[in-house]
This record gives C-alpha cells, sequence and structure tokens, in this order.
C-alpha cells in the first residue's frame, strides 16, 4: 500500500436534466477507512461512486490528492488509476477466471510472476477450483470473489463497492465480507453503497447518509450502533435516509 | 437441360483438373477481396467504435450515412472511382485504373459501410460495463477498445464475413475499374460475366460453383459465430 491517503472531493455537483442529484457535496477518504453510505433508492449513491472512480463527470467539482485542488477532468485518469469501482454485479470478461485476474495485473512482470500472483489471488479469494471455468458462467457471489481478487491483485488506494451483497446468499455474503476486511486490513480505502446497514457494521468505521444530493447524516460506528439500538431513533434515521 | 448437365460435368472436371487459367482468376478474386478487407478493417472498426461510444456533433448523421451506403449499388461505386483515376480525373496521374489496387479501391468503399454499420450494431450492444471494468483494472485507451472489441468478437466476425461476402461476388465496381484483364485483373465475378456472354458455360459454372461453396462456407461460419455469441452471454 502507498503512502498515507488524504483524498478529498469538494463542492460536487451533478444534474441529469432538470433533476438535480449531488449539491456541493463533500467527501474525503483515509487510508484503511471503510465508509458506508446510505441512502434511498435515486439518491445518488452510484452516481458519487462513479464521479470518484473517474468514470462520470460532475457538472462542478474539484479533487484533491493531496498537490491541491484539481478539477475533475484533469485528474479523470488518475482517478482511474488509483480508484477502482465495482459494479453491482460485477463484469466478467468472456474468458476464464484465470485470465479475468490476468487482467488486473500490472504489466511488466514475467510468465512465470503473473502464474504465481493469479494462483496465489485464486488461493486467497478461494477460487483455485474455478480457475479453468468461463467467467461468465459464475454465480453472483462467485462473480463478486472475482472481482475482489482482481482487486487485491491490482491494489488500488480505494475500492468503490456497489450494493455488493445484493441478492447474495448467507455463505457468499459471510465469504465477501471475509475478503473484504481483509483488503480494508491491507490499508485500502473502502466505500460500500448498501441499504443494509446492519450487514457492514462490524465492517465500517463511518456512515455517511446521502440525501437532496447532500451528505445529510456523519455517524462513527459507535454512533451507528446506537441508533440501531434504538428503535425509535433507526426509524427516524431510515426515514431520513 | 443436357447442355447444363454437360457444363456442369465439364466444369467439375475443369475444377478437378486444376485448369491452370481458371485457379488464376480464383487466386486474384481472393488476393484483391482479402487485400481490400483487411485495409479497411482497422480504420473501419475504429469508425464503428467511435460511433458506439463516442459523444459529439453529427454522430447520428453519420450513423445515417453509413447504414445508406449499405445498399450503395456496387456500379456506382465503379462509376465514380472510374472518374476520378481515369486519366482527366483528380488521380488520374496516378495512371491506378484497370489495375488490382483500382479494384481493391472500389471494394474497400464497398466493405466499409457494411463493416461500420455492422461493427457499430455490435459494439454498441456491448455491456457498458466491459469498458469501465477494463478502464478501473487499469487499461489504457487502446487496451480497453481491444478488450470490449474481443467482447463483442462474434458480431464483429459476422461484420466480417458479410462485408467479404459481398465485396468477393461483385461485379460492377471490379469490371469498371479493374478492365478484365486476364491474368490481373479478372476476378471471378467478371470471368463470369465475360465467359457467358461468350457462350462458354463451363467456365462460368466452375467459378459459380467457387463462389456458392465461398458463399456457403461463409453462411456456415455466420451461423456458428452467431450460435456461439448467443451462449457466450
Amino acid at each position: 500500500m502507498s503512502s498515507m491517503l488524504n483524498l478529498q472531493f469538494n463542492n460536487l455537483c451533478k444534474r441529469y436534466r432538470r433533476r438535480t442529484i449531488l449539491v456541493n457535496l463533500d467527501i474525503t477518504l483515509r487510508d484503511g477507512e471503510c465508509t458506508l453510505l446510505c441512502g434511498s433508492n435515486g439518491a445518488g449513491k452510484t452516481t458519487l461512486l462513479r464521479i470518484m472512480a473517474g468514470l462520470e463527470k460532475p457538472d462542478l467539482g474539484t479533487i484533491d490528492f493531496g498537490f491541491g485542488q484539481m478539477k475533475w477532468r484533469r485528474c479523470k485518469k488518475t482517478l482511474q488509476e488509483k480508484i477502482m469501482y465495482l459494479h453491482q454485479q460485477p463484469y466478467m470478461f468472456d474468458t476464464s477466471v484465470r485470465k479475468n485476474l490476468a487482467y488486473a495485473l500490472p504489466s511488466g512482470l514475467s510468465n512465470a510472476e503473473c502464474s504465481q500472483r493469479i494462483d496465489e489471488a485464486l488461493e486467497w479469494a478461494d477460487l483455485r477450483r474455478l480457475a479453468t471455468a468461463p467467467a461468465t458462467n459464475l454465480s453472483g457471489g462467485e462473480a463478486q470473489r472475482v472481482a475482489l481478487a482482481r482487486a487485491w491483485l491490482r491494489i488500488p488506494l480505494v475500492l468503490l463497492l456497489d450494493e455488493p451483497m445484493a441478492n447474495m446468499d448467507q455463505e457468499s455474503r459471510l465469504r465477501t465480507h471475509n475478503l473484504l476486511r481483509q483488503l480494508k486490513d491491507q490499508g485500502m480505502a473502502i466505500i460500500i453503497t448498501s441499504h443494509d446497514t446492519m450487514q457492514f457494521q462490524s465492517l465500517s468505521d463511518r456512515q455517511l447518509i446521502l440525501k437532496d444530493g447532500k451528505i445529510s447524516i456523519e455517524l462513527s460506528t459507535n454512533q451507528a450502533e446506537n441508533v440501531t439500538a434504538f428503535p425509535l431513533a433507526q426509524t427516524s434515521l431510515h426515514d431520513t435516509a | 437441360m443436357s447442355s447444363l448437365s454437360g457444363a456442369t460435368l465439364d466444369a467439375i472436371s475443369l475444377l478437378a483438373g486444376g485448369d491452370a487459367q481458371l485457379w488464376g482468376i480464383i487466386g486474384i478474386s481472393f488476393r484483391v477481396s482479402t487485400t481490400a478487407i483487411l485495409i479497411a478493417i482497422p480504420p473501419s472498426l475504429l469508425i464503428a467504435f467511435l460511433l458506439a461510444y463516442g459523444r459529439f456533433p453529427g454522430r447520428r448523421l453519420l450513423i445515417s450515412v453509413f447504414s445508406t451506403l449499405l445498399s450503395l449499388p456496387a456500379v456506382v461505386v465503379g462509376l465514380t472511382l472510374y472518374l476520378v483515376l481515369s486519366r482527366h480525373g483528380p488521380l488520374g496521374d496516378w495512371r491506378l485504373l484497370f489495375s488490382q489496387t483500382a479494384m481493391v479501391m472500389g471494394q474497400i468503399v464497398l466493405c466499409v459501410p457494411i463493416l461500420v454499420a455492422m461493427g457499430h450494431s455490435a459494439l454498441q450492444a456491448a455491456d457498458r460495463r466491459a469498458w469501465e471494468t477494463a478502464r478501473t483494472l487499469g487499461a489504457g485507451p487502446l487496451r480497453a477498445v481491444l478488450t470490449v472489441m474481443h467482447e463483442v468478437r462474434f458480431g464483429l466476425f459476422a461484420a466480417l464475413l458479410a462485408a467479404y461476402g459481398r465485396i468477393i461476388a461483385e461485379v460492377g465496381a471490379s469490371m469498371m475499374l479493374g478492365g478484365n484483364i486476364l491474368n490481373y485483373t479478372r476476378n471471378i465475378p467478371t470471368a463470369i460475366a465475360l465467359e457467358t456472354s461468350k457462350g462458354e458455360f463451363a467456365q462460368g459454372i466452375a467459378l459459380g460453383i467457387v463462389l456458392l461453396v465461398l458463399a456457403f462456407i461463409l453462411n456456415g461460419l455466420l451461423h456458428y459465430l452467431q450460435g456461439k455469441g448467443r451462449f457466450a452471454v
């Protein structure tokens, strides 16, 4: 993992035609910090992640990697290189699991090094038995593990996950949770969007609630636990969300 | 009927006997069309990709233009290029008229719209996540483009086969730009036209059989790839 991360997105604004999605939104990311991003459908969670990953242009806003404020367009390439975005249903290239993992390897490695790194990633994500299987035939949970193994190989500064456990069975959720825990322990900053706050409470350091295009509430894990301990407070939180 | 069966038998014996003139014509046909398609593929796929993934003014108009050019008559291409390449035309000094190069140029003009229009359809149908995943995994623009093309390779192969099938069987442009010169610019379609006009049906039928076999192989490949593409998704 590289040096201390202090990545700031400031004043992000985004509109789709007449609909306002994000309004002057500020967010800061730090090494090894796991952020849970909540909000109702259409609150702008996915849009925010895609802007952060350099996949979607904001109407306004600046980014600070620690070298001063820069416009999104100027640091789009850096964002794509340093930040990894995982779709709700991760995309698998139409080839084997092994080759899907190879795609995430940095260039310049020898064949032997590539093979060894892929073997390690297969072991890490418990995918060894699926190494030669067509990746497009994997179940949702298996595909998510391949996507996380690609992140493990690529080692981005920030990992963005859009509803990573939607439509997963309990076993797959546990496995995914464990893998995310290991990535976090490696120092990777992680942002997860989810409607199910309980699922990620043990993993997340803070919860952000997105409403009306802004972060309306920021809670530390302790505060979030207290909120979920009191049904009335939880209801009001969910209303807000 | 008996003359048809007799001519067909003669045609088969010509093919099986390795008639040098006949196989020379077949060779010219394949050489010219293969050269044309190999030259046309890179720019066509690039244009198709830009039309599918780019956002620029006039994009929709360009898509309509390429779709319209799908039905461009070969003789119109032949006539236009003839005027351009003839002695008094803008490229007359190049002295390309009645050469294989001129035939290649005509066939490129004919196959580019097919490659662009069908390539655009295939690329537009690709999952956007393929491009985004490639970029987020550190692929540069060129590698990401090649990755997306690999994802829709069956659709792109179909475009290639359709384009090849069209240019190898076209007669208008080849006749006007090549001049049907024996052992130089005479290809399968122009030879069939000539032999038929002379009443020499055997060679015409033999060349027709070659075209039919080729069409059969290309169609078979197309169906196979379409089937593979469907199951691969």
